[in-house]
């Protein structure tokens, strides 16, 4: 019986599939399909129908004819290559050497840097271009005001309505990201090679480019894909700068395609699958990448923790530089942000401001309902998409790298397709999807919930299979000689394993969905209001510095979320 | 003969059977707002509202309602009246009607009604409103104001603009500041003002020569006008303004003319709650409701009742469904002059 031939990924999956506890991640990815494919579906068809008469739809490629036969289509597309190549690699480089200084060396005063280090995330992402814009205008710049009369220069020496100004802001505010995914890299790196590569006498400069840097190949990927597409996605700096710069990418056209009267979405959706595309491409290259995953296994089931680079005198010339990064790319719009919400409108710091200054817009949000009850949503939704998102993720990590199943490459694409499927086009999808559904979830925070983890799936995906594809299968196998079941073996040595990433992933999920906009927008009642439906309404009637106000609330809300889940997480897990 | 008269009597009988059903079945037009109070009791007490206010405005005024008509309780989905739009219309492509009534801007009511979704009908409050300020199935309900606005720490007495073609003059050059959108000032001009779009595109295009920047958002504009991105707004929303000036905000606006944009009530034809639905339109349109809309903070459209704030100007360019209609034409317009995409 036993030589039946049998094609050898299936002979290699057959011992897995006799744990019957398997079933728990196989069931992990049927919801990741059923939650990706749907808006997947929604956005194909979409991009294929033009209405000819009220809701009734012919198929046609006239879409596609709007969306790429324009005089535009050619300078749109080089603008968003520059935009998200250059921001990607900008973010990834200062991320990375932030994560390495906290991580890896001694520099002076690194731990205190850490916390200081996501701020950025947490500003609503209006708020923040708002804040640059204060800081880098041509024309009233608060650093180019101070630049000029300092140094008595006749030109600003920044224009934040720039493609570089462009590149700035958006880098600024996803280099959080990049550190808290290279973080978890460097954690969980066993140091035995670079320890050996200094034992042989290379420098510290050549074992981190030799070694540690390569080592982090599949993670840099990971994370330089996943920066690149959610460049391309972004919405708020194209359209805060990039319209009044006159200079459009994708998503400024999608979001000009949905803003005509009436709104276009066939040629916004037709536009989204473009995206969807070089996304694809991108997630192909990045396996083709990392398709040797053994090489870049580096934690195994030696006891380690990674040693930490003795920097000698240079350690002053990092903590320069992360001084300087702190103050002049987190305090300043930090700051911006912390004065406006104590004025009653914008106004420029100086001694006639300072008059004016008062702690009416918190006073105001202390009395104001909506604000506590949206709070209240927003809360319970960020704790629950995180922990969601991130279990749901792993299991799907896992499948994709651990289980040798056929086709599970196909998952892995399948959790980067939310990426590219535009806010509003994905609350669209969920509308018609669950407004007759049988369960009824319409109208609650639940449908919320469904939004938010189909969302995110992707960045904790990216989360999860960096750190997965890190572990070396023979802890696994250990574990299973040892008789523990697939699900065992999951819980009490992957998990743990997993915990940089995995607690990385939800702290940047917990973020995002604490403030995701464009799809709640769609699915958000009066009952169901979320604390960014609440801000974007504020703020369209020129509320501006009450939002201000809400932003601060929003960052210490989140610090100490942060901080309780880290401690937490420190206690359950391994300490590595 | 015998047959005419037969003929006559079921015609008779039919309209008499026709009108029973108005009066009956859809939802009542001739009745007190209090006998409508209580079938709308009746349905269960909600009212589904898609409507665009404030929050803060939405604060002052359902209250109002639902002490008004004990038992209401208003759900408020509250977006921008696009989104609103999107939102019915994707309930209605998965089946379902929920939204009671719609409240905002013209042209997205218009495209829901495109949808077939709205209900063709007027509430009676709705005779007090000049021709321009409803149609056949929806009536204005306050207003928005496109105007313009200065800095006045940027712009010296007397410098001021008394008009929008003021600003064509060259010494705005490099300080305008606009939204991308607003091509009802394009409308408004061409179709009331000069009577001539010809005339309205010459002004537009010379004001255009002055190198208007563009920026996103209405919200955004007053801010970045306080903060000294441009001395002058082409189009900032009047609204927006006396909160900060009282606040001792270095802004000023014109308010001898401006281009009225229309926010409109309309019921659904399937709300799940017809008579509350009905209600709502009505006491929203009344008298009464608008008082309540003023002092909320709104631009009430009602002739008889005047804002609380100085927002309405004194000649006002509204754009309707005329206007709405040609859209497409008048936005390619716009977008030429102003070199937009």
């Amino acid at each position: 019986m036993s030589t039946i031939a049998l094609p050898r990924t299936v002979k290699n999956t057959l011992p897995l599939l006799r744990d019957s506890a398997l079933l728990v991640p196989l069931v992990g990815a049927g919801v990741l399909i059923y939650l990706a494919v749907l808006p997947l579906f929604m956005l194909l068809l979409g991009s294929f129908e033009v209405e000819v008469a009220p809701r009734e739809f012919i198929t046609s490629l006239k879409n596609y004819q709007d969306a790429y036969a324009s005089e535009h289509t050619y300078s749109t597309f080089v603008n968003s290559l520059i935009f998200a190549g250059g921001s990607s690699l900008l973010t990834f480089t200062l991320g990375t050497v932030l994560a390495w200084l906290v991580e890896r060396t001694n520099t002076p005063l690194r731990v205190i840097f850490y916390p200081m280090a996501v701020i950025p995330l947490i500003l609503p992402g209006v708020l923040e271009a708002i804040a640059w814009i204060f800081l880098l205008s041509p024309k009233f710049g608060y650093i180019n005001v101070a630049l000029m009369s300092l140094f008595g220069l006749a030109r600003p020496p920044f224009n934040a309505f720039t493609l570089p100004g462009m590149i700035w802001i958006h880098s600024v505010g996803q280099v959080p990201l990049a550190f808290l995914m290279m973080v978890a890299a460097f954690k969980s790196m066993d140091p035995s090679l670079e320890e050996s590569a200094m034992m042989s006498g290379a420098s510290t400069w050549q074992t981190l480019r030799r070694i540690t840097l390569r080592m982090l190949m599949p993670t840099s990927a990971s994370v330089l894909l996943i920066l690149f597409v959610r460049t391309l996605e972004s919405f708020e700096t194209p359209a805060l700068i990039g319209i009044p710069a006159r200079i459009y990418v994708y998503t400024s056209e999608i979001y000009l395609a949905f803003s005509e009267y009436p709104p276009n979405y066939g040629r916004g959706a037709a536009l989204a699958v473009g995206l969807l595309i070089l996304s694809a491409l991108g997630v192909w290259l990045y396996t083709r990448s990392t398709r040797e995953g053994k090489r870049f296994q580096t934690v195994t089931g030696k006891a380690f923790r990674p040693r930490q680079f003795d920097l000698g005198p240079w350690r002053w010339v990092g903590f320069t530089f992360l001084l300087v990064y702190f103050v002049g790319v987190v305090l300043l719009p930090f700051l911006v942000m912390l004065w406006a919400s104590f004025l009653p409108f914008f106004a420029a710091p100086g001694w006639k401001s300072l008059e004016i200054l008062s702690l009416d817009n918190y006073r105001y949000l202390y009395g104001f309902r909506p604000f506590w009850d949206a709070m209240w949503n927003s809360i319970v939704l960020a704790l629950l998409t995180a922990t969601v998102g991130m279990v749901l993720t792993s299991l799907i990590a896992w499948v994709v790298y651990k289980s040798r199943l056929p086709g599970s490459w196909i998952l892995d694409f399948l959790a980067f397709v939310p990426i590219t499927v535009p806010g509003i086009v994905l609350g669209m999808a969920l509308i018609m999807f669950y407004v007759a559904f049988p369960i009824p979830v319409y109208g609650t925070i639940w449908v919320l919930l469904i939004a938010y983890v189909t969302r995110y799936i992707p960045y904790g995906m990216r989360s999860a299979s960096g750190a997965i594809l890190q572990i070396h299968s023979e802890l696994e196998e250990a574990a299973g000689t040892s008789g523990a079941s697939w699900w065992q073996t999951f819980w009490r040595v992957t998990l743990p394993l997993l915990r940089p990433g995995f607690a990385a992933g939800w702290i940047y999920i917990c973020i995002v969905s604490f403030r995701e906009f464009s799809t709640s927008v769609l699915l958000a009642t009066g009952d169901s209001r979320v604390l960014s439906i609440l801000l974007f309404n504020m703020f369209e009637q020129g509320q501006v510095t009450v939002v201000a106000a809400i932003g601060i609330v929003m960052i210490f809300t989140l610090v100490a979320i942060v901080a309780v889940f880290q401690k937490l997480s420190g206690r359950v897990g391994i300490q590595t | 003969m015998h047959r005419n008269r037969r003929l006559g009597v079921h015609m008779i009988s039919g309209l008499f059977l026709g009108l029973l059903l108005f009066l009956f079945d859809s939802p009542a037009g001739g009745q007190s707002l209090d006998e409508l109070h209580k079938l709308a009791l009746k349905e269960g007490g909600t009212l589904n509202c898609y409507c665009t206010l404030a929050v803060v405005n939405a604060q002052k005024i359902f209250p109002e309602f639902e002490k008004r008509f004990p038992g209401i309780k208003v759900n408020h989905v509250d977006l921008t009246a696009d989104q609103l739009a999107a939102r019915a219309v994707a309930e209605a492509r998965g089946g379902r009607t929920i939204g009671d009534v719609i409240q905002g801007s013209l042209e997205n009511v218009i495209q829901v009604f495109e949808q077939k979704l709205l209900l063709e009908k007027l509430p009676p409050e709705a005779a007090a409103y000049p021709a321009e300020l409803k149609g056949s199935y929806w009536v204005s309900n306050n207003m928005v104001f496109i105007i313009a606005a200065w800095n006045t720490g940027l712009v010296q007495k007397g410098d001021e603009p008394k008009s929008f073609e003021d600003f064509a003059d060259p010494k705005w050059k490099g300080k305008l500041i606009a939204e991308p959108r607003d091509l009802e000032l394009l409308m408004g001009l061409g179709r009331y003002k000069y009577k001539s779009d010809e005339k309205a595109i010459e002004v537009l295009k010379k004001i255009a020569v002055n190198n208007v920047e563009f920026h996103k958002g209405h919200s955004e504009l007053a801010q970045f006008l306080l903060a000294g991105q441009g001395a002058a707004c082409l189009t900032c929303y009047s609204h927006h303004f006396p909160p900060q000036i009282k606040k001792g905000a270095p802004l000023a606006y014109l308010l001898s003319e401006g281009i009225g944009t229309i926010n409109g009530t309309a019921v659904f034809k399937d709300s799940p709650h017809p008579n509350t639905a009905w209600l709502f339109a009505r006491w929203a349109a009344s008298e009464e409701g608008q008082k309540v809309y003023a002092v909320g903070g709104r631009t009430p459209a009602h002739p008889k009742v005047e804002p609380t704030e100085k927002i309405r100007p004194a000649k006002i360019y509204p754009i309707g469904v005329a206007e709405i209609k040609d859209w497409k034409k008048y936005e390619k317009t716009w977008k030429e002059i102003f070199k937009l995409r």
